[in-house]
């Protein structure tokens, strides 16, 4: 079969043009189902991370955005004493757009000392001693620092609020990323939010042998008798109730990926088929040379696959490099779900258009391969 | 025994409401070395007697063998192997794969075989010396003449030294000049090479060439000399019922 490679080439090559456009329409369908999967998959991550299942969050009752939960500081004391939590962290948030965005900043105000040891922050640039003495520091996650171009030492100014760069971190949870953590403190001065003793949420950690269910009626009950009724949640079942608009979107989205896939086997069987048509003598011409009917076969099937696999190929690979150095997120009320590559996603991408392109092939070869040979030398 | 034998074939073909019967019952024994020409007017079945010595027409009735192997019961696909092994077809039109050169167009057929690199290069060599395109070898057919195209298909016929060679108006769409250097080669190639030569015409002079003469008329050969005459074989020649 190999043999006929520098034929199946140069088939190609006769019509550069069919052949590059074609490819490019594959390039350009991949690259969206990249994206697309990539969103589903950020989504995925955030319910079903570990984190998602051993963080408890406390909001206030019938409140979504962060804005308009406010929860006593001091409730962590009661919520500490529930049994199976091992620790508590208020946390107060800010947000540059409470509504869905492409461009989400989210503030975390925490205290220091409990975000390094909750949060599993690596910092790659600057130090966490600048960020525990200086009121106005903050820790950027590396996806954020991306898409805004901040390093360390550098200052940030969004609305109100304006912080003091002091390193930028990578987190087991990509998600997180997004987010930029200021003290508590800070926060809660800030102008607009002026929530001195009020947070908008708290963090709950449980111990290992804890069932968060139980936890979490436990902290509602142990708070109802408090001035503000809470709800609490799993972390993950927080976030996708959070972005329950989002969600629904996604999974239209999703459908979109699929469509992609649709397009593309269109696109190269059209071609395909062109391709064959255009060739229905010289096809007959190499069977009368003795070609067998399963190579034409073979021979058509393969420039379908390589058209459709060079495309998917060059689409998934921008998507990935998109992806990895774009740091986009999509988000809502203080939510964010990171666009991510991986491996895995790569792969289903390369097998979706090699699966495209010998499907696209399948029908043309047949033809090809079962036409009468007589009939077609005799075509004009 | 001869080296094809056809007996009794037939084919039909529906024409509206209308059955046209190009071959009506054909023998005929090709013998080794031969070179038989076909003529007859347009549309007398010439092509489709050739196209089912080929192995790419199968006939309604009727068998072909050709060197002990009846090809007339084969499937496509022993059918495509038992031509890349036996068969050299020569078009009327060249037939070359446009973006393919000259070298690689004659190289195809060996494609097929279990060779190696350097055997297939000696072969296809071999082929291009024999048709004197040897300069011509990376040549991409259009920007060769229709007489050096033709050659080069002549040599994509016998690069893998067929059993058997066919033709099918080989001279049919070249000028008067360029007719004659192929009418040259095709006798060498049957002459020094020895190879045994079908070939359909609707020029007397081409048909001239061929040490034996053949006409199809209302579906039944008619044999125009006698070469094997002397030959004490009862199948020889016509056999017209
Ligand atoms: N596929 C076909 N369908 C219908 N009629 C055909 C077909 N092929 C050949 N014929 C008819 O069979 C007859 C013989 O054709 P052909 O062998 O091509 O003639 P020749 O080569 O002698 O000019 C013609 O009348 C032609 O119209
Ligand atoms: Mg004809």
């Amino acid at each position: 079969m190999f043999k006929f490679l520098p034929y199946v080439f140069k088939g190609l090559w006769r019509h550069g043009m069919r052949t590059f456009l074609t490819a490019g329409g594959a390039a350009v369908a991949l690259f969206v189902f990249c994206f697309v999967a990539s969103v589903q998959e950020g989504l995925n991550r955030l319910t079903d991370g570990g984190d998602a299942d051993r963080t408890l969050i406390v909001f206030q009752e019938n409140r979504f955005c962060p804005t308009s939960s406010r929860l006593p500081e001091d409730y962590a004391r009661t919520i500490r004493e529930v049994p199976g939590v091992r620790d508590v962290m208020p946390v107060q948030v800010w947000t540059n757009n409470c509504r869905a965005s492409l461009d989400i900043v989210v503030f975390n105000g925490a205290d220091p000392q409990q975000l390094r040891e909750n949060r599993g922050l690596t910092l790659t640039s600057g130090d966490w001693s600048a960020f525990e003495n200086r009121r106005d520091a903050a820790v950027v996650g590396a996806s954020l620092a991306r898409r805004r171009g901040l390093s360390a030492g550098d200052t940030f100014s969004i609305g109100d609020l304006s912080v003091q760069v002091a390193g930028v971190f990578t987190s087991p949870v990509a998600a997180e990323e997004n987010v930029a953590f200021t003290s508590l403190e800070f926060l809660q001065y800030t102008r607009g939010l002026d929530s001195a003793g009020l947070v908008t949420m708290h963090e709950a950690y449980l111990t290992p042998e804890a069932d968060p269910d139980t936890v979490a009626r436990g902290i509602d009950d142990a708070l109802r008798a408090g001035p503000v009724a809470t709800t609490t949640r799993r972390k993950g079942a927080f976030q996708a109730s959070t972005l329950s608009d989002l969600v629904d979107l996604i999974g239209f989205a999703h459908w979109l990926g699929f469509a992609c896939v649709g397009l593309v086997l269109a696109l190269v069987a059209t071609t395909t088929v062109m391709a064959v048509q255009d060739r229905v003598k010289e096809h007959a011409v190499l069977q009368t040379l003795g070609v067998r009917p399963g190579r034409v076969f073979g021979l058509v099937v393969c420039e379908s696959l390589l058209i459709c696999l060079i495309g998917g190929v060059i689409g998934t690979a921008a998507a990935t490099a998109v992806l990895a150095f774009g740091g986009l997120a999509v988000g809502a009320e203080g939510v964010t779900i990171a666009f991510r590559p991986s491996l895995s996603l790569a792969a289903t991408a390369a097998g979706v258009s090699a699966g495209v392109g010998l499907f696209a092939g399948v029908i043309p070869a047949w033809h090809a391969a079962r036409t009468n040979i007589v009939a077609a030398l005799n075509a004009a | 025994m001869a080296l094809v034998e056809v007996r009794g074939l037939k084919k039909a073909f529906k024409k509206g409401g209308e059955t046209v019967t190009p071959l009506d019952g054909v023998d005929l024994d090709i013998y080794e070395g031969d070179s038989v020409s076909m003529m007859g007017p347009s549309g007398t079945g010439k092509s489709t007697l050739l196209n089912a010595v080929a192995g790419i027409d199968p006939p309604d009735a009727g068998t072909i063998t050709v060197a002990g192997t009846e090809i007339t019961s084969m499937s496509r696909t022993k059918l495509a192997d038992w031509r890349a092994e036996h068969l050299g077809y020569i078009f009327q039109t060249h037939n070359l794969v446009p973006v393919l050169t000259a070298y690689e167009n004659v190289e195809l057929p060996t494609l097929l075989a279990s060779l190696s690199r350097s055997e297939r290069r000696e072969r296809v060599e071999l082929a291009l010396e024999a048709v004197g395109l040897t300069d011509r070898a990376d040549h991409l057919p259009r920007q060769m003449s229709g007489g050096q195209e033709q050659r080069v298909g002549i040599a994509r016929a016998i690069v893998m030294n067929p059993t058997l060679v066919v033709a099918d108006e080989p001279t049919g769409s070249l000028d008067a000049a360029t007719s004659a250097q192929i009418q040259d080669l095709l006798v060498r190639l049957n002459e020094e090479l020895g190879m045994t030569l079908l070939m359909v015409t609707h020029d007397s002079e081409v048909a001239q060439l061929a040490g034996r003469r053949l006409q199809l008329d209302g579906g039944q050969l008619i044999e125009l000399n006698e070469p094997h005459a002397a030959m004490p074989s009862p199948t020889s020649g016509v056999l017209a019922a």
